[in-house]
């Protein structure tokens, strides 16, 4: 069979597989198994014990169920309640006011937890009745909240991150430090947007309730000091080349603990579901890591990739015209599947592809972050959608609506990052020299 | 026999939080050491030995063990977005099918997974590090096997589950992070 024939099978299966409703870490290994037996002679028993095996215990994974721990703890404090009540204060004289609340609130939360959906549940589960008794559109309400909850997959520690940094053995350590002035990029488009549509449209926004003295704001933002020196400690020790993110994500979880205790309202019993539900998770990820692991090992008994990249490159593609084929295609992708599984179909396919036209994986990295937070606020299979609509029970369309000028904000923040790749690799190479 | 597996899966869910605990302790002693000695060398011995190797063993250890309590609770990742559309009856029977698909890769990995453990015992294989760890023995490959197996019993069962109740579909639903 010839090579696109056999990629065409391959992903048949796949799709296949995915509709019925198979186990996405169970299809990446079927679809793997598939392609050993058939486009290849290695023994494909062996290979996938020995790649599951080695796989699984890498220092570098160890991160991901620490950082996952982290968020969940804090997820179980006080923290949305104190988020509320300590940014509140410093937004309610910005155009667009309380909005703002959505927005910076999903971005502190971001930074201390790698998910976007957490992130979406924490901050609405307190801003959306608020807001919405405050007479704020629910249009906006809605929109800012989806739109910045993605932000949970880029600003560092980002479990997306470490999954791509894992699967293209980037380092993780450079691929968070690359996220935050893209992360800070996205931040100031979103509460541009809510600032631009306030300024056009002064009634849409209620007029101040009550204004605060400095003094009174910096008591309202009391309980939010610790929050932010965790973040400092976290990303700063990263940054300053004290800790891996390994070390980083081991503290953070200590950290957070002392924290949520010392605040109050935390007991054994709620340490006890974190600790489970970051078990759940993880195991989740990984698994889906070991599949895709094995997917690689499998496509690269086959050749595919590289025939692929050997292909593309033949074609002289232009980089901008690759990339704006890749777009299109994420989005589509993320239209049906979840983040996850987006970045590792990628990495077993898509990465020898992408170096072979001479872009830079650390850059990519970054940038399909960004086109898969994309996906995460597009119907039918948006997770940020989902989680919203159990929030508020709002009809999903009318999110998906509501999110939808927040789609294209990210998609500017992509094509941003694509003129001026700088906003990536900046940080990085500093931290390099 | 249903609750007893459940229990088991619990137990094995919890070991595997354990383990995550356990990660994060030795971790942070290692940066304690780290700390203490910047500030007073020689007080206290400054380093671990094989530490990361024991956490990343660790955390081999809480993936495997964590399969089947995950699975149980509806935490692994798929897309229902056709068979959430089909009606009770052919989503149950898709349902069956696609236990069956998992049970038999589930089967084979843990089959070859097995031979492996065989032949490290066989060759007597150890790991790299300061801290050699047989990967024969209990330590490394133990709980990945004998978690293999035990997901692949909790997928038979909930094949039986399947067959006896009709409410198994919605047992299973679609969760995600």
């Amino acid at each position: 069979m010839s090579d696109p024939m056999i990629a065409l099978t391959l992903l048949g299966v796949l799709i296949t597989l995915l509709a019925l409703g198979v186990w996405v870490a169970v299809s990446l290994s079927i679809v793997g198994l598939v392609g050993l037996v058939f486009f290849s002679n290695a023994p494909s028993g062996l290979i996938i014990a020995t790649t599951f095996w080695g796989h699984s215990h890498s220092w570098v994974l160890t991160a991901l169920p620490l950082f996952i721990l982290m968020g969940e703890i804090l997820l179980r404090s006080r923290m949305s309640d104190d988020m509320f009540t300590g940014l509140v204060p410093w937004l309610s004289r910005a155009p667009g006011r309380l909005l703002h609340v959505n927005i910076f609130g999903c971005a502190i939360f971001a930074a201390v937890s790698g998910s976007s959906a957490a992130t979406a549940a924490t901050i609405g589960r307190m801003s959306v009745p608020e807001l919405t008794k405050r007479g704020y559109p629910e249009s906006l309400i809605l929109g800012t909240l989806a739109g910045s909850a993605t932000l949970g997959l880029l600003i560092p520690p980002s479990i997306i991150l470490i999954v791509y940094g894992v699967a293209t053995g980037q380092s993780i350590a450079r691929l968070f430090i690359a996220g935050l002035l893209p992360g800070l990029m996205l931040i100031s488009l979103f509460a541009g947007y809510v600032a631009l549509r306030a300024w056009m449209d002064p009634d849409l926004i209620p007029p101040i309730d009550r204004s605060y003295s400095f003094k009174e704001k910096i008591v309202a933002s009391r309980r939010l000091v610790p929050v932010a020196l965790l973040i400092g400690g976290v990303i700063g020790s990263i940054y300053g080349g004290l800790a891996s993110p390994t070390d980083a994500a081991a503290l953070g979880v200590v950290l957070a603990t002392l924290l949520a205790w010392a605040s109050g309202s935390f007991s054994w019993a709620l340490f006890g579901a974190a600790v489970m539900s970051a078990t759940r998770t993880s195991c989740m990820i990984a698994l889906i890591l070991l599949g895709a692991a094995f997917l690689s090992v499998s496509m690269g008994f086959t050749g595919l990739p590289r025939n692929l990249a050997a292909w593309i490159s033949d074609m002289r593609l232009s980089v901008t015209a690759l990339l704006v084929a890749l777009t299109i295609f994420f989005i589509v992708l993320g239209c049906f599947l979840d983040c996850i599984s987006v970045i590792v179909l990628t990495t077993s396919i898509i990465i020898p592809m992408v170096t072979a036209v001479g872009i830079d994986p650390l850059w990519f990295g970054n940038y399909l972050v960004i086109v898969v937070e994309m996906s995460q606020i597009t119907p039918p299979v948006g997770f940020n959608l989902f989680v919203i609509q159990g929030l508020t029970g709002i009809n999903i369309l009318r999110i998906a609506k509501a999110a939808f000028p927040f789609f294209l904000l990210l998609l500017l923040g992509v094509l941003l990052i694509c003129v001026f790749p700088q906003i990536v690799t900046y940080l990085p190479d500093l931290m390099a020299n | 026999m249903g609750r007893t597996l459940q229990k088991l899966y619990d137990i094995c869910g919890a070991l595997a939080g354990g383990l995550i605990i356990c990660i994060c302790l030795l971790i942070s002693t290692q940066i304690i050491l780290n700390a203490t000695g910047r500030l007073s060398p020689g007080l206290l011995p400054s380093t671990i030995p094989t530490y990361a190797g024991f956490s990343g063993f660790m955390l081999a250890g809480a993936t495997f063990l964590a399969l089947a309590h995950t699975l149980r609770a509806g935490g692994h990742i798929r897309v229902n977005l056709v068979t959430a559309r089909l009606p009770d009856r052919p989503r149950t029977y898709l349902e069956g099918l696609v236990l069956i698909i998992a049970t038999i890769l589930v089967g084979y990995v843990t089959w070859f997974m097995i031979g492996l453990v065989a032949e490290s015992v066989h060759y007597g294989d150890v790991s790299h590090g300061i801290i050699p760890i047989a990967y024969g023995s209990r330590k490394a490959y133990a709980p990945l096997a004998l978690a293999c197996c035990w997901w692949q019993s909790c997928i038979h069962l909930s094949t039986w589950f399947w067959l006896a109740s009709r409410s198994y579909p919605r047992q299973m639903r679609y969760n995600h992070v």
